[in-house]
């Protein structure tokens, strides 16, 4: 295992850009449970890290460490070159870093434009102004080319994969420079899958960084430029997605790298 | 060869039906029992006598239309009758002591802000749940009353302004009828148009999505019982005014109508759904069948029975018949 951390240090300093955000030596712990021991991880800007890990490996906890939501007990993050201190999702939000839960935070209740200017609403005098909102909303989506028929249906109606579409398009109007999303395709349907892995590389593509957190290996290969594998609280590896494979990765996943 | 289609969008009126059931079903029973009564008795359908039926609906509707907001964040007020009769017999006792009746009024407004912010508070800050908190004030509000009265009715005397509240006519319409129409008219815009409406839906849709894109969810969530209270002091107001006098007594089993229009209207229990155009529907109902059944000469006693039966069969026709996903036009051939 300390063979395949060593290596990828070797590796992942050749011809990448400078990092927009730096984790170094980030500790959390949650009563007598080590969620994090000690992780170093690197993001940069129009790329794509995917996170994966078994379940409790500390992928959801290292998420939240970035989004704002846990304060690390021990350990540096530094925003663009700078040591950034925040306390809650809202002050991540201050220095542009988005994060889409799993359970997406839409309200099933409130049509689609809302959803997407919850908590920001646009005004005219004291009354919502519901014509420009749907205006900027048509422009929000169509510049990730999100295609939703009918803006002011109820968000309950909608499939799974249009609910998740509205979500990120949501965090990617705040104009993040860090998107971290949290298993985005883990309960759509296939067509579903392949429009989410489209708008990831869409949003990539404006040079944002994302972190994709995923169960689903065959994503990685999709979207990702670099995969990072979490074990009991630590990564155990990076890699290139060109330099590695499934049979790899999965193994790093189980516990079994150190002999492949 | 494979071919791909896509789905033709679907009938827009088949989608408004669809979210609209519930209204259009409160609407449909509504007439219906309007037709009704009308063909029963020659003096239902009279002006005058449907000008009545608003003016004694009027304390239920104000405090339904706020009931429309407790209930659209997932919440219940179960105290509003006891605070109506709280807030009716301090009117009357502080008239009585002397007090000029506009500043009165404006007492018991703020009174019925406080009261609703007090259980806002243990509702929204303390998380106890709002059928509790309520329940409580149900049994304290209505044993303050009849402390302070000891069970008396207490009369309001010389205080012509204040009778013209709940008495008084403008351009033939009584005024109670019309301060209600006013506020379910502001209700109906703050739901439909403003941030704040905006607000007590998400927070009733998901509390926690709201909190996350910095709603002040808290907040929102205990001011629904503020507004609540103020609406409660406005009916109790209006009570006063058209009995010349305040009591204790006042208001028993206001809360199951308030509640029972609100539901009949289309608002879900479960938050996040909400109506005003039901509620205003589903209160003129109840008064109706209420009115009518008097004018049929059945006995009073029996028309609890039919009210309840009927809010029974009218909620379960909403559930069974109308909340479903309607089709028009022919089915399609597989």
């Amino acid at each position: 295992m300390s063979a395949a951390a060593a290596s990828f240090s070797a590796e992942s300093d050749v011809g990448a850009p400078a990092p927009i955000l730096s984790l170094r030596d980030i500790h959390k712990t949650f009563g007598s449970h080590q969620a994090l021991r000690g992780v170093n991880l690197d993001i940069r800007p129009g790329e794509c890290l995917g996170l994966i890990g078994d379940n409790a490996a500390g992928k959801s906890t290292l998420s939240k460490v970035i989004a704002g939501t846990y304060v690390p007990d021990d350990g540096v993050i530094e925003m663009e070159g700078r040591r950034a201190h925040y306390a809650s999702p809202l002050e991540a939000r201050d220095l542009h870093i988005e994060m889409v839960y799993q359970d997406l935070a839409l309200c099933n209740h409130v049509d689609v434009v809302g959803n997407l200017f919850l908590g920001r609403e646009l005004k005219r005098g004291p009354f919502l102004d519901q014509k420009r909102m749907l205006a900027e909303a048509e422009k929000m989506l169509a510049a990730l080319e999100i295609r939703i028929p009918r803006l002011t249906a109820k968000v309950a109606n909608l499939s799974g994969g249009q609910r998740q579409a509205i979500a990120i398009a949501r965090a990617a109007s705040f104009q993040p420079k860090v998107l971290i999303m949290d298993e985005p395709t883990s309960a759509l349907a296939v067509a579903e899958v392949e429009a989410v892995l489209e708008l990831i590389n869409r949003v990539k593509a404006r040079g944002v960084a994302v972190v994709l957190i995923t169960h689903r290996m065959q994503d990685l290969f999709r979207v990702c430029d670099r995969i990072a594998v979490m074990y009991e609280g630590t990564k155990v590896a990076e890699r290139l997605i060109g330099d590695t494979n499934l049979q790899e990765l999965v193994d790093l996943v189980v516990g079994k790298g150190g002999e492949a | 060869m494979t071919t791909y289609t896509e789905r033709q969008r679907g009938s827009q009126l088949a989608d408004f039906v669809a979210e609209h059931a519930q209204v259009l079903s409160i609407a449909t029973f509504f007439v219906l029992c309007l037709a009704f009564f009308g063909l029963m008795n020659d003096n239902f359908l009279t002006l005058s006598n449907l000008l009545n039926v608003v003016r004694q609906a009027a304390p239920i509707l104000i405090v339904a239309v706020a009931m429309t907001l407790v209930i659209a964040t997932a919440g219940i007020d179960l105290s509003v009758g006891s605070m109506v009769a709280l807030i009716n017999a301090t009117a009357a006792i502080v008239i009585a002591a002397g007090v000029s009746w506009p500043l009165a009024i404006v007492l018991m407004l703020l009174m019925g802000a406080l009261i609703g912010g007090v259980q806002g508070w243990f509702i929204s800050y303390q998380g106890i749940p709002a059928f509790i908190v309520t329940l409580a004030g149900l049994s304290i509000l209505r044993g303050a009353a009849l402390f302070l009265t000891e069970g008396y009715s207490i009369p309001i005397r010389d205080a012509g302004g204040f009778f013209w509240l709940g008495r008084g006519e403008v351009l033939g319409l009584p005024v109670p009828a019309l301060l209600a129409v006013l506020v379910a008219v502001l209700g109906f815009v703050v739901m439909r148009k403003t941030a704040y409406g905006r607000q007590v839906i998400s927070v009733g849709s998901n509390m926690e999505a709201a909190r996350r894109v910095g709603m002040p969810a808290k907040r929102v969530l205990a001011s629904v019982y503020v507004v609540a209270g103020v609406a409660c002091a406005v009916a109790a107001i209006l009570l006063a005014a058209r009995l010349g006098s305040g009591s204790s007594n006042a208001a028993q089993g206001f809360e199951l109508q308030v509640i029972a229009a609100v539901v009949l209207g289309g608002t879900a229990l479960q938050g996040g759904k909400a109506s005003m155009l039901g509620t205003v529907l589903g209160t003129m109902t109840i008064a109706v069948i209420g009115n009518g059944l008097i004018l049929m000469h059945i006995s009073p006693f029996f028309t609890q029975i039919v009210t309840g039966t009927i809010i029974l069969i009218a909620i379960w026709m909403n559930t069974r018949l109308f909340d479903r996903r309607w089709r028009w036009g022919k089915k399609k051939a597989a």
